[in-house]
């Protein structure tokens, strides 16, 4: 017999926020280690779980990519959603698609740069092949009352009707026994997740729909309340700050080649890095300004800071999160070992 | 096409007449999930098999009723939405077309307390 590790935040009130599925978070390793398929882990684990759930697996030896188009230290490989312990044959279970690295793919994708440059050799898996996905539109999965969305950032319950929302960057904290912040989605993370790029596998949006520069959201001052009310956990804004200044320093420019969100803004501001006005769409200047970065605030020179000082001043310099309460992962997430 | 689909009114019908004659006893039977359509050509052959689904629950001495929900077998569906402006006689006047997708809950919700349960579904993609 062997022990399956894994993460699990349960479903319920956490530190004052409502939790409306279990979230589950699995390292391939530890799977790998048990001989299991990533299927049958899945499976073993929603068997333990008798409420609404949602799975996700990492391998934290590959890279992916966020919504604005970050390269980061892990990626997700598949997703799950359970109910009643199990997991719908048709439509809870969703492999992610490695992506082999091409000069196309890059030419096409100028954000996967950084992949050379920042984790050179490293697989790297975004969202689901869309000619194969199990559901038209969404990259989700769905068993019962369970629902795990855009590739495993948004879990949601059909009967309540209540979400959750979980950036990549928290989720890799999570498994990396790191540090989050827990607290409302509010309006300016609402606006920069709709700051997407291009990506033929995207994780949230398939066949490079938008190109960077452009809204997603489409929803002028109205982008910043589609996920305000949600609960959200995320990494640090530490943690965030530092993935952004490696994307940075590895020559990705906001409205280019990466999403020109607040939180990239604001570092970028702060390292002397302008965003390429010219590309960004009037519509995404509209949404960044209803929630306070017009194009005024992009633009101006403030104080340029080293990188050890971002990091230690990323509360303060990014945006984003309402009544946001620091945490260690251990402070929030269980960890938990099954007999396999 | 007379044999081939069926009229949603009939296969409504079709359901409450065999639930309420081929059992011990008289049995109830509620077909939910198609209220918000109004006319219908629902399958003829798969209409078959559900009037025998129908029967064989029926036949259970431990049934006393009988509901046929019918949900989405998908459970991401795409929607038209259609957006109509009417005059004071009643006459649409304006209209606007834009498209909805929404996810629903898979049909565990209403098998998961439920100990005897035939999947006699093909799988997805054959009919």
């Amino acid at each position: 017999m062997s022990k399956l590790k894994y993460r699990i935040i349960p479903e319920g009130m956490l530190e004052g926020k409502y939790i409306p599925i279990t979230a589950v978070f699995i390292d391939y390793a530890d799977v790998k280690a048990c001989g299991l398929t990533k299927r049958e882990a899945c499976e073993k684990i929603a068997a333990e779980i008798p409420g609404p759930a949602g799975l996700n697996m990492f391998d934290m030896t590959a890279t992916t990519t966020n919504s604005n188009g970050l390269m980061l230290d892990g990626g997700m490989l598949c997703i799950a959603a359970s109910d009643y312990g199990k997991i719908n044959k048709d439509f809870g279970y969703m492999e992610m698609v490695e992506i082999p690295y091409s000069e196309e793919l890059i030419k096409e994708e100028p954000h996967l740069k950084q992949w050379e440059k920042n984790f050179p050799g490293r697989k790297l898996y975004m969202g689901p092949d869309p000619n194969k996905k199990i559901i038209p539109i969404h990259n989700a999965v769905l068993t019962g009352r369970a629902g795990n969305n855009n590739s495993g950032t948004e879990m949601m319950h059909y009967i309540n009707m209540e979400e959750l929302l979980l950036p990549i960057t928290g989720q890799l904290e999570i498994m990396r026994d790191g540090n989050l912040e827990l607290g409302g989605t509010g309006g300016v993370i609402s606006v920069g997740i709709g700051m997407v790029v291009g990506e033929e596998y995207g994780r949230i949006v398939p066949r490079r729909q938008w190109k960077c520069g452009k809204t997603a959201h489409n929803s002028q001052e109205y982008a910043q309340y589609l996920k305000s009310h949600i609960p959200i956990i995320a990494s640090d804004k530490s943690e965030l700050a530092k993935a952004t200044i490696k994307a940075l320093e590895a020559g990705m420019i906001p409205g280019r080649d990466i999403g020109a969100s607040p939180s990239i803004l604001s570092v970028a501001r702060h390292m002397g890095i302008k965003p390429d006005m010219e590309n960004i769409e009037e519509n995404a200047f509209i949404e960044l300004a209803s929630i306070g970065c017009t194009k005024e605030w992009m633009t101006e020179d403030v104080e340029k800071l080293s990188v050890e000082e971002i990091i230690e001043r990323a509360h303060e310099i990014i945006p984003g999160i309402e009544e946001p309460k620091r945490y260690k992962a251990s402070d929030l997430v269980q960890v938990k070992y099954l007999e396999v | 096409m007379k044999l081939m689909h069926t009229k949603l009114p009939e296969f409504i019908r079709k359901m409450k007449k065999i639930a309420a004659t081929l059992g011990s006893e008289y049995k109830e039977c509620d077909v939910v999930g198609l209220e918000n359509l109004k006319t219908a050509k629902m399958q003829s052959n798969r209409t078959g098999r559900i009037e025998r689904a129908v029967e064989d629950i029926v036949k259970h001495d431990d049934v006393h009723k009988v509901e046929v929900a019918v949900i989405p077998r998908i459970p991401e569906s795409m929607h038209s939405c259609i957006i109509r402006g009417f005059d004071k006689d009643g006459k649409p006047v304006h209209a606007i077309l834009e498209t909805i997708n929404i996810l629903h809950p898979t049909e565990d919700v209403l098998i998961h307390d439920c100990p005897d349960v035939i999947d006699r579904r093909p799988s997805i993609g054959k009919h």
